[in-house]
């Protein structure tokens, strides 16, 4: 029974990572290509620009999760970015 | 034509930057250059680097100049890079025999 | 979600993390990533190998007029039997010596797709008669979309992988943060460490074309990974037409009129754009609902003056040969996506240009193979027991050899294929790429049968082997011996036949050292055993 607790204790916090990196990264990077449309620019260049820019988003994304102290941290951010982009996101859907 | 001579300046180029850094100046020279010495040489590898680019450039247009200038510049540093590991490893080979 | 009471160990910086994560993010899809490496590599000359794949077809020594060539082939499609609504023709080019061209039929016969491919010969305008095959194109299109897998699936399994690709590229760079500094006071360490240093040496000089290559690759397929921001955007497929007129010099077909009409001149057609863009610099010629009162023709700018993807054309109206419009720049975004595109194909390049985009790609793919590698010479020395090493470590090992070594063997067997192959053959084209993966499964199967060593020196000499005996076989089975091609300056044919015996020397130089290396780690490691002994006696001694 420890053991198991043992295992989730030091794996979970790396499997929490890796799905934030994988899923929450995409994410943040697919919000941010849409929010770029809230920008004043004509409309087909936004989304030609949002979709640009979005593989660096994802890419610096994965790299923060795996740079911070913490899952949690990993996440915050993460969540904090999303914050942020969300009204635009959402503005323009 | 061009080619050859952009490829020349950039291995030139890379050569002159190698030779203005310490370690290579201890293993190849036997001790550090004089300052002055140190500060010319950079100064010629990288204008021999720019003087290539400049020639790519007025060759064929800043697109297709500035992109020849990344193969060059990728390939000439490759051949420096591998000649002074080759002949450091040369070196330590007859010092390891003697 | 489990709060984290485990934050890393106390003291692992960012270096370390960054190191983990690039191991990785490395290993995980390393495999996939070297098959891309190698065939992208070998892509740059993918028109050269599909001219080598036909030695039916003559080589060209001078580019044919392309308005000419583009008249001779328009008509061959009026005279097509059952109609054709719609027709696209690469022209030839310094590196074509066909054109090459799809179509739609109009008559569609149930259970037929309605759309076909042909090559055609310039001189004559009618298909050529060659050998059924893929040639280059194959191991262009399994370089982004694989094989045996619906097309999106491939192209999301490459597009995974540069995703991956970017994140090494990025934390190794954290990593090596000492890699400016490093750059030419670097010290080449012997024994183990000399794979580190040819994994760095080789990343840290392609860097430029390292990152731009694996960016430029997720752009070229932008579209697919990232849909969302054209979804909220576009809800009309008007504005929808707007941006692929963005990216693409597809005119979208209007409805044909259903009166009958003589197409007027493609030849003046592409003078005109001769006449804009330069004598061999016309690349396509497209038309929609030819015959038709409605019919409209475009005519696409090559690819040789600029280093962009763009779209620029010209667009005449079929029946009078009216110039329409002219389309010559897109809005920033997307000259910056055309620009990408461009810098990741690198169609633009001239001969000189095209051989350092090969040579400095082949070191990215050495880049990737030396990491695969590195991976488990790092990990034997740690090995409790050597002779029977855990799961994960046999795993990569033997995927290592088939993947690497393996697959020169299976890219050499798919030239085999295309010599020996009989014409007449039912779906020859895709039993040459059949080959390919049985090869390739093959090896695999010797990877795991033998032991380690034995399969990398052996599969590396199989590949040397094949290379050199390629330009044989060229010699026995076809007209275009390696003498035959220098005496008549076809250096497409020559190139490839001397290409081959230096990638057999290159083979035969990795299997020498593969074999010597691992003689002289086993003795090595020895040494390392017997040491701590002496030094328990010595201390006990003491």
């Amino acid at each position: 029974m420890s053991v198991s607790i043992h295992w989730v204790r030091t794996t979970g916090p790396l499997i929490s990572r890796i799905i934030a990196a994988l899923f929450g990264g995409y994410a943040v990077a697919a919000l941010a290509s849409v929010a770029v449309l809230a920008l004043p620019m004509s409309k087909p260049q936004a989304v030609l620009t949002g979709m640009l820019a979005s593989f660096i988003v994802y890419a610096c994304a994965v790299i923060w999760v795996f740079a911070v102290r913490s899952a949690t941290k990993a996440w915050l951010g993460l969540l904090v970015v999303a914050a942020v982009l969300l009204p635009g996101a959402w503005s323009v859907w | 034509m061009i080619h050859v001579a952009t490829l020349a300046l950039c291995l030139a180029g890379f050569a002159a930057l190698a030779f203005a850094t310490r370690r290579q100046q201890r293993e190849f020279l036997g001790g550090p250059l004089q300052p002055a010495a140190t500060y010319a040489l950079r100064a010629i590898g990288t204008c021999a680097l720019l003087i290539a680019l400049g020639i790519l450039v007025a060759w064929q247009g800043w697109g297709l100049g500035l992109v020849m200038f990344s193969g060059h510049t990728s390939f000439a540093a490759g051949i420096v890079f591998c000649t002074l590991i080759g002949y450091a490893r040369r070196e330590a080979r007859t010092l390891q025999r003697r | 979600m489990k709060t984290d009471r485990n934050p890393q160990p106390a003291g692992q910086g960012i270096r370390q993390s960054m190191s983990s994560l690039h191991t990785w993010a490395g290993l995980l899809l390393g495999w996939v990533l070297y098959s891309m490496f190698l065939t992208g590599t070998v892509s740059y000359f993918k028109d050269e190998l599909s001219q080598w794949a036909r030695p039916e077809l003559a080589h060209l020594s001078q580019v044919p007029d392309q308005a000419v060539v583009a008249q001779r082939v328009a008509d061959e499609f009026s005279r097509m039997d059952g109609g054709v609504s719609q027709w696209s023709m690469r022209l030839p080019d310094a590196r074509n010596n066909s054109v090459y061209a799809f179509w739609r039929t109009s008559a569609r016969v149930p259970g037929q797709r309605g759309f076909a491919e042909a090559n055609f010969d310039p001189a004559t305008g009618h298909k050529v008669a060659s050998r059924d095959t893929l040639g280059g194109e194959f191991f262009y299109r399994y370089h982004f979309q694989f094989h045996y897998m619906p097309v999106v699936w491939g192209r999301w399994l490459a597009g995974i992988a540069a995703m991956f690709m970017l994140v090494a590229i990025i934390s190794g760079v954290i990593t090596h943060k000492k890699i400016f500094v490093d750059f030419f006071t670097f010290r080449w360490r012997k024994g183990q460490r000399s794979w580190l240093d040819a994994h760095n040496t080789l990343s840290v000089f392609g860097l430029p074309f390292h990152a731009m290559i694996t960016y430029s690759g997720l752009v070229t397929l932008m579209a697919l990974y990232m849909p969302w921001g054209e979804r909220a955007a576009f809800k009309a497929p008007a504005e929808r037409a707007q941006l692929a007129a963005e990216l693409s010099a597809f005119v979208p077909p209007g409805k044909p009129s259903g009166q009958k009409a003589p197409m007027a001149s493609v030849e003046d057609m592409v003078r005109q754009a001769q006449e804009r863009w330069g004598r061999d610099d016309v690349g396509r010629v497209n038309a929609v609902h030819p015959g038709d009162a409605a019919a409209r023709v475009v005519v696409v700018r090559g690819l040789l003056g600029r280093v962009s993807m763009s779209p620029q054309y010209m667009e005449f109206e079929g029946t009078t040969g009216k110039l329409l419009n002219v389309r010559e720049s897109v809005g920033p975004a997307a000259e910056t996506r055309g620009v990408f595109y461009a810098l990741h194909l690198g169609r633009f390049s001239d001969v000189v240009t095209r051989w350092l985009y090969f040579l400095v790609s082949a070191m990215g793919t050495a880049m990737v193979g030396t990491g695969l590698v590195m991976w488990t010479v790092k990990r034997r020395e740690k090995l409790p027991n050597p002779d029977r090493p855990y799961f994960g470590f046999r795993l990569v090992e033997r995927l290592n050899i088939a993947s690497i070594a393996g697959l020169s063997l299976a890219m050499t067997s798919f030239l085999w294929a295309n010599r020996l192959l009989p014409s007449s053959l039912d779906g020859r084209a895709n039993w040459e790429i059949h080959v390919f993966f049985i090869v390739w499964a093959l090896a695999l199967l010797h990877a795991l049968v033998r032991p380690a060593k034995a399969a990398w020196v052996e599969q590396l000499w199989a590949a040397s082997a094949l290379l050199f005996l390629l330009p044989v076989l060229n010699a026995l089975t076809t007209q275009r011996p390696l003498w035959h091609s220098l005496a008549v300056g076809d250096w497409v044919f020559a190139g490839i036949d001397i290409m081959c015996w230096v990638l057999a020397g290159f083979h035969a130089v990795l299997a020498l050292r593969t074999a010597r290396q691992q003689a002289g780690f086993r003795s090595a490691r020895k040494a390392s055993r017997r040491a701590p002994i002496a030094v328990a006696a010595g201390g006990g001694a003491e």
